[in-house]
């Protein structure tokens, strides 16, 4: 009866603390002083037989309902079927029901657990239901005809009642939460009511119809397979869609894993770089969409790879111009590569800019300053910043201040300033884990080619301008044929 | 102008339902004509409702029907559906006294009638929006209903009493009315079942035995939502009145929005599969569209065997994934026929393949069909070793396309069938190659015939 799906409360702690205990005796307390009085002002449930049919639906839908359904969507059967009977078995019946449904839930429950949870639903069940009465609900629903008087004289009680019972039944949880691990009652409260606010709504609105088809039509018990089997449908189809949306996700996976074995220096550069764009993203103040957008670009920002010559990816020798400019391709390469996923659409553009420069001279297309896409800005950030805090043959790994001095002092040149100061202020809120290079490999990555250190970012901008007659400014040297001079620069 | 209905190239089908969809509500629309229903007054009874009521109850469910054609929803497998358009169809089919003691008096052909220009008038405004609705599909769903029309309107079912009569006689058993509505939905659902896989049948030269039980699989769980949904509104219209018509779709409002997630996040997946599978292509390793050709050819092969839709499915994955393996070589092989490497080599890049493909964690049996095609086919028969059908169809598939190329010339088709077949039982599965030649002979005649109408 929650976002926990159906409202249990997480497992407690083996000692048993004395608040919690006294939590639990209060709200058992309650719930039975709350069933007698109301025994005794409205006299026992009526229609037995409504009465014992919905105990065995409760029951049953405790016996189907799955702990993780896997998606963020949850139905909660037996909240349906307690608001349902409060018009058809009054009060004490509804109370009855809870009890009937989370007493005898089968399977293996803490005893303290179960008995809270009954304690709990009988509270939501009975208060429900004299809100119900307290509001102008009917009585007796055979006396009420007519679309206008079932709206008003059921549809609307029924609703305040829905929303007492979510009220309730989030106020008990939160309680509990809180004696239990000291989480300030108000955020856990608040939280539930958010969550669960829509989806009682829809059970508002499902009891509803549940009734009106139990007795004004007539159907009886048999109503409940009718309204419940469109239900069933749509969860079906919810935890459906939950495994495919996994799939998807270890499919995206492969694409990763397909680029670290092409380049098996890369690895853990994927995962890492969507973190630490995400925590860029943060103080930039991003949208949920945009951040998510960006994460996908960040993951496979250098999917192009797989499209390039092995030879070039992985070269363990010098680097001519020619295979440079080879590497170069690699953004747009990767671009074109996922574009075929309707859903990377908006990630499209921080793939194919994520090494243009915030002074123009970067590839693929030599954007400048904002021209260039934030997410690509954001990704070429913290691209360098990854490559700065790793070991590489030429250099030992710079901690994470030195890191941050460097890419300080490209601020405005290679960087936007804004990122920069963003990055700063994420390394602060977050604790930044370097990938690290064992001995081994490190050694055997002799002469690797990291494209992604800022220094080849700026030799293959001044080889550009080299290529290009209309820049002069660049003082010329007559000849940089090798790339490997990036080592010696240190 | 865009066309109000989108025919597919091979219209036959498409035409013929269509065509008898036209037929069975014009004939409804005489029927009404003949004998105006307003004048007959029921027997035993001197006046019914005011003609009012019922036009309004008519009106009601013609505008909801328009309506729900609008929502359509594409199901995993391209089919199309309007579950709320069927509900509210399926619930004038089986409505008898809205909102009064007085029973309705129209019969089956005025529910026809009113279902087919309420799809119509839906169809048309759906053009509009540009999104045609697939004839086959609007004419299965209109046969559909108005099966269950008859059913529950005209057949005289027991003692010469129709179903509708005996509502009257269930007031104090109105869940025998539940059950009779639910049972006569789902023959009526069965029959569009039997209407639309019959039509793929035909349409994809398919097993009509292998078509029907992949559609009735298939449509299973929106037909339970909907026939149950069919029934509420008619159940409910006694206390609620034709408020009950949008009141009672919301369950199936929601259960529509679960399918449709399910089917989007499904068509995603593919997306990424098939990316996945150009990787290869990129990387210079494979001539283009190589495994799309591949995928093509084995799904056509799966389809002349008769293999599940399912199956059919994962067989694809596999087929646009085949050659995966083979990212992870320093060189590319020669033209990226593996049909060509030693068969050390095949084999290791089939591995290679299944090994990323199984990182993925869900594509498991795929990784299986992978790791087994590159398996000559007499390690079934000498050894007794199991490869699976999809193993097999993805070798012979991948032979052929490699030896036939991205241009293909009926010179090089027949020299690389001559050469498949000479490896027929030692390296190739007959039954598999049977069906290459039949999938073949059928694309063959396809371009001949398009060739011809060219012409003309």
């Amino acid at each position: 009866m929650s976002d926990h799906g159906s409202g249990r409360l997480p497992l407690p702690r083996p000692p048993l603390a004395l608040s919690l205990g006294t939590y639990i005796g209060g709200t058992v307390l309650f719930a039975i002083a709350l069933v007698v009085l109301s025994s005794v002002h409205l006299g026992p449930p009526r229609d037995l037989v409504a009465l014992v049919v919905l105990c065995g639906m409760g029951l049953l839908s405790q016996v189907l309902a799955e702990p993780n359904v896997g998606s963020r969507v949850a139905f909660s059967f037996l909240s349906i079927i307690l608001l349902a009977s409060i018009p058809i078995v009054g009060p004490v019946g509804c109370a009855v029901v809870a009890g009937v449904a989370m007493g005898l839930q089968p399977g293996h429950v803490f005893p303290r657990v179960r008995l809270f949870n009954t304690a709990m639903h009988v509270v939501v069940g009975a208060l429900g239901g004299l809100l119900y009465l307290a509001c102008g609900g009917a009585h007796d629903l055979h006396t009420v005809n007519g679309a206008g008087p079932l709206l008003l004289q059921v549809g609307l009680p029924l609703l305040v009642a829905d929303a007492a019972q979510m009220l309730v039944n989030a106020a008990l949880l939160a309680g509990i939460m809180h004696v239990d691990s000291g989480v300030p009652w108000r955020v856990i409260f608040v939280r539930m009511a958010t969550n669960s606010g829509v989806a009682y709504l829809g059970y508002g609105v499902i009891g509803f119809l549940f009734v009106t088809l139990w007795v004004p039509a007539d159907v009886g018990p048999f109503s409940a397979l009718l309204i419940l089997a469109p239900l069933f449908v749509a969860r079906w189809a919810f935890v459906q869609y939950g495994d495919e949306q996994r799939s998807h996700e270890s499919a995206l996976s492969a694409l990763v894993s397909a680029v670290e074995t092409k380049d098996p220096y890369a690895a853990g550069h994927s995962a890492r770089m969507a973190i630490l764009c995400q925590w860029i993203a943060e103080p930039l103040s991003l949208g949920a969409q945009e951040v998510q957008a960006l994460r996908f670009a960040a993951m496979l920002h250098d999917v192009g790879k797989v499209g390039l010559p092995t030879r070039i990816v992985r070269r363990p020798g010098e680097m001519s111009r020619g295979d440079l400019a080879v590497l170069e391709k690699h953004p747009d390469r990767g671009a074109d590569l996922v574009s075929g996923i309707d859903f990377l659409a908006d990630s499209l553009e921080g793939i194919r800019h994520h090494h243009e420069r915030y002074d123009g001279r970067g590839y693929p297309t030599g954007l400048v300053g904002e021209a260039i896409p934030l997410a690509a800005r954001i990704i070429a950030v913290a691209d360098a910043f990854d490559s700065l805090t790793m070991p590489r043959p030429h250099r030992p790994a710079l901690d994470i201040a030195e890191a941050l001095a460097e890419m300080e002092r490209r601020s405005a040149i290679q960087f936007d300033p804004r990122v920069v100061e963003a990055l700063r202020r994420a390394t602060e809120r977050h604790d930044w884990t370097p990938g690290d290079v064992d001995a081994d490999t490190l050694a055997a990555m002799t002469g690797y080619f990291d494209h992604d250190d800022p220094e080849a970012s700026d030799l293959a901008a001044r080889l550009r301008t080299l290529e290009d007659p209309s820049a002069d400014s660049e003082p010329v040297a007559p000849q940089l044929p090798q790339l490997p001079q990036l080592r010696q620069l240190r | 102008m865009k066309p109000v209905l989108r025919f597919g190239r091979r219209l036959r089908v498409e035409a013929v339902l269509a065509t008898v969809g036209a037929l069975v509500a014009v004939f409804a629309l005489m029927r009404v004509l003949v004998d105006p229903f307003w004048l007959a007054s029921p027997a035993g009874q001197a006046t019914g409702p005011p003609l009012d009521l019922e036009l309004g109850v008519l009106l009601a469910f013609v505008v909801t029907i328009a309506v729900g054609e609008l929502n359509r929803i594409t199901l995993p497998g391209a089919r199309e559906s309007a579950p709320m358009s069927l509900a509210a169809a399926f619930a004038l089919a089986m409505t008898s006294g809205v909102g009064s003691a007085q029973p309705l008096r129209f019969d089956a052909w005025v529910a026809i009638v009113a279902t087919a220009l309420a799809m119509l008038i839906g169809t048309g405004v759906s053009a509009l929006v540009h999104r045609p609705t697939r004839p086959d599909d609007l004419a299965a769903r209109f046969l559909c209903a108005a099966v269950l029309a008859v059913l529950f309107r005209q057949v005289p079912l027991s003692g010469g009493s129709t179903l509708l009569t005996l509502q009257t006689t269930w007031t104090q058993q109105r869940w025998l009315s539940a059950i009779s509505m639910l049972l006569a939905s789902a023959v009526a659902l069965v029959v569009q079942s039997l209407i639309t896989a019959t039509g793929t049948a035909l349409r994809e030269h398919l097993s009509w035995r292998q078509s029907v039980v992949d559609e009735l699989r298939r449509a299973a769980g929106l037909s339970t939502a909907l026939a149950a949904s069919g029934a509420l509104i008619a159940l409910a219209e006694r206390p609620l009145g034709i408020v009950a018509i949008p009141v009672f779709l919301v369950p199936l409002v929601l259960t529509q929005f679960a399918v449709r997630r399910f089917a989007s996040v499904r068509q995603t997946y593919g997306q990424t599969i098939r990316t996945l599978s150009r990787l290869t292509e990129i990387g210079g390793y494979t001539p283009t569209d190589h495994p799309t050709r591949v995928a093509d050819l084995s799904v056509g092969m799966a389809k002349v065997i008769g293999m599940s839709e399912r199956d059919t499915l994962e067989l694809e994955y596999a087929a646009l994934l085949h050659d995966i393996g083979q990212v992870a070589l320093r060189t590319p092989i020669p033209g990226g026929a593996t049909m060509l490497a030693a068969p050390t080599d095949q084999d290791r890049i089939a591995r290679d393949g299944a090994e990323i493909v199984r990182q993925t964690g869900v594509l498991d049996d795929v990784a299986t069909i992978l790791e087994a095609q590159a398996k000559p086919y007499r390690h079934v028969r000498e050894l007794g070793e199991p490869i699976p059908i999809s193993s097999r169809i993805i070798k012979v598939a991948n032979a052929y396309d490699d030896l036939v190329g991205d241009k293909p010339t009926p010179a090089s088709q027949a020299s690389a069938i001559e050469r498949i077949h000479l490896g027929l039982g030692y390296e190739y599965d007959p039954a598999v190659v049977d069906a290459l030649s039949r999938v073949l002979a059928r694309r063959e005649g396809r371009e001949g015939r398009e060739g011809r109408e060219g012409r003309t």
